[in-house]
């Protein structure tokens, strides 16, 4: 039986690892090196059954031991090669990109915060002012109906946004100015205001942490909030060209749900 | 090791723990699935990205709102690191 690798992220060393880390189906943890960088493996039983809460849970610890050690760019979860040959084909096409992003990332790391609003709410308070300012459509002229009504719901949308784009501009303007890049997302579902991450170099950590509970201690509580982190710089690595090896399907999302509904909630 | 994410608790009783636990696994495949290094090998194994994290935000939404409640009061100011 031939053993593939599971690769868990490019480090910014070619040195062997002092240090013995487990990785999934603990299996020793090790680095390839490629010039002046690595790329840290471990073998893999292509048996092995990894699609679950645990093999995510320690590729995640694996990356974040590299972290404390190393500027690492963490791969995507369950990227897996055939061999070390194909490995290092890939690295070697990719080896300017990695350079470029370790210099990007080094001694920094990633925030995320989610803020959740009563956007239910907020949407119907519009939907009903929309009511009493605007007389409902001669309902006996169906096409007068159809178009005022696709209008109405074009205005409430704008203004659901318009909204919002007022409430993140404020947390944003609070947290942006520690941070050195960020990637925000607006909106993801009516309540989830914001989806945000926020690359913080090291020595500023302390003043975003603060910076987030001033926010939050200022906001009442209309907003609620999450803050995640320090976490490896998963949302700021870019690559020229990109390759999506996803082939999608909804297998790994049975597979948990049947791992989580197996009597692991006690 | 420790896991790295902060949620917003107060007390720590079993239940904010297993709560915590989930949360944070949310927020890991929020970031594992979706971003990271993609130079893909012979074999990338299937990953549901966009349906996982869908479906994971909803999770999120619910969990935190759950923690709330129970708690029977808003988000405290305390940030505590988990243990």
């Amino acid at each position: 039986m031939t053993l593939k690798l599971y690769a868990y992220g490019v480090i910014d060393s070619n040195e062997k690892m002092e240090e013995s880390i487990k990785g999934l189906s603990e299996a020793s943890v090790y680095n390839i090196p490629y010039r002046d960088i690595g790329i840290v493996v471990s073998d893999l039983d292509p048996q092995a059954q990894i699609k679950n809460e645990e093999s995510i849970m320690r590729h995640e610890e694996v990356v974040e031991a590299l972290m404390d050690r190393f500027t690492i760019l963490p791969m995507r979860l369950y990227t897996v090669f055939s061999g070390r040959e194909d490995l290092l084909l890939k690295v070697k096409d990719h080896y300017e990109d990695f350079i470029k992003n370790l210099d990007r990332v080094r001694n920094k790391a990633e925030f995320g915060i989610k803020v959740i609003w009563a956007g239910n709410i907020i949407k119907e308070r519009i939907i009903n002012a929309h009511k009493s300012e605007s007389p409902s459509a001669d309902p006996t002229r169906a096409g007068t109906k159809f178009m005022k009504e696709k209008f109405e719901k074009y205005k409430i949308d704008k203004e659901f946004e318009e909204e919002a784009d007022r409430c993140i501009a404020i947390l944003d303007g609070f947290l942006n100015r520690i941070a050195s890049e960020k990637k925000i997302e607006k909106l993801k579902t009516d309540n989830l205001l914001l989806s945000a991450s926020y690359l913080v170099d090291n020595e500023k950590r302390d003043d975003f942490e603060t910076a987030f509970e001033v926010l939050r201690n200022s906001q009442g509580g209309d907003l609620k909030y999450l803050l995640s982190g320090p976490w490896p710089p998963y949302n700021f690595i870019t690559l020229s060209h990109p390759e999506d090896g996803k082939l999608g399907g909804l297998d790994l999302v049975e597979t948990l749900l049947q791992h989580k509904s197996s009597g692991r909630e006690r | 090791m420790d896991r790295p994410i902060k949620v917003l608790q107060d007390k720590k009783s079993y239940l904010d723990l297993r709560r915590q636990e989930k949360v944070t696994l949310l927020e890991i495949l929020d970031r594992a699935l979706e971003k990271g290094v993609v130079i893909s090998g012979d074999i990338v194994i299937s990953v549901a990205d966009v349906d996982l994290v869908y479906l994971g935000l909803k999770v999120l939404l619910s969990s935190v709102e759950t923690m709330e409640r129970l708690r029977g009061a808003p988000m405290p100011g305390a940030t505590e690191e988990p243990t």
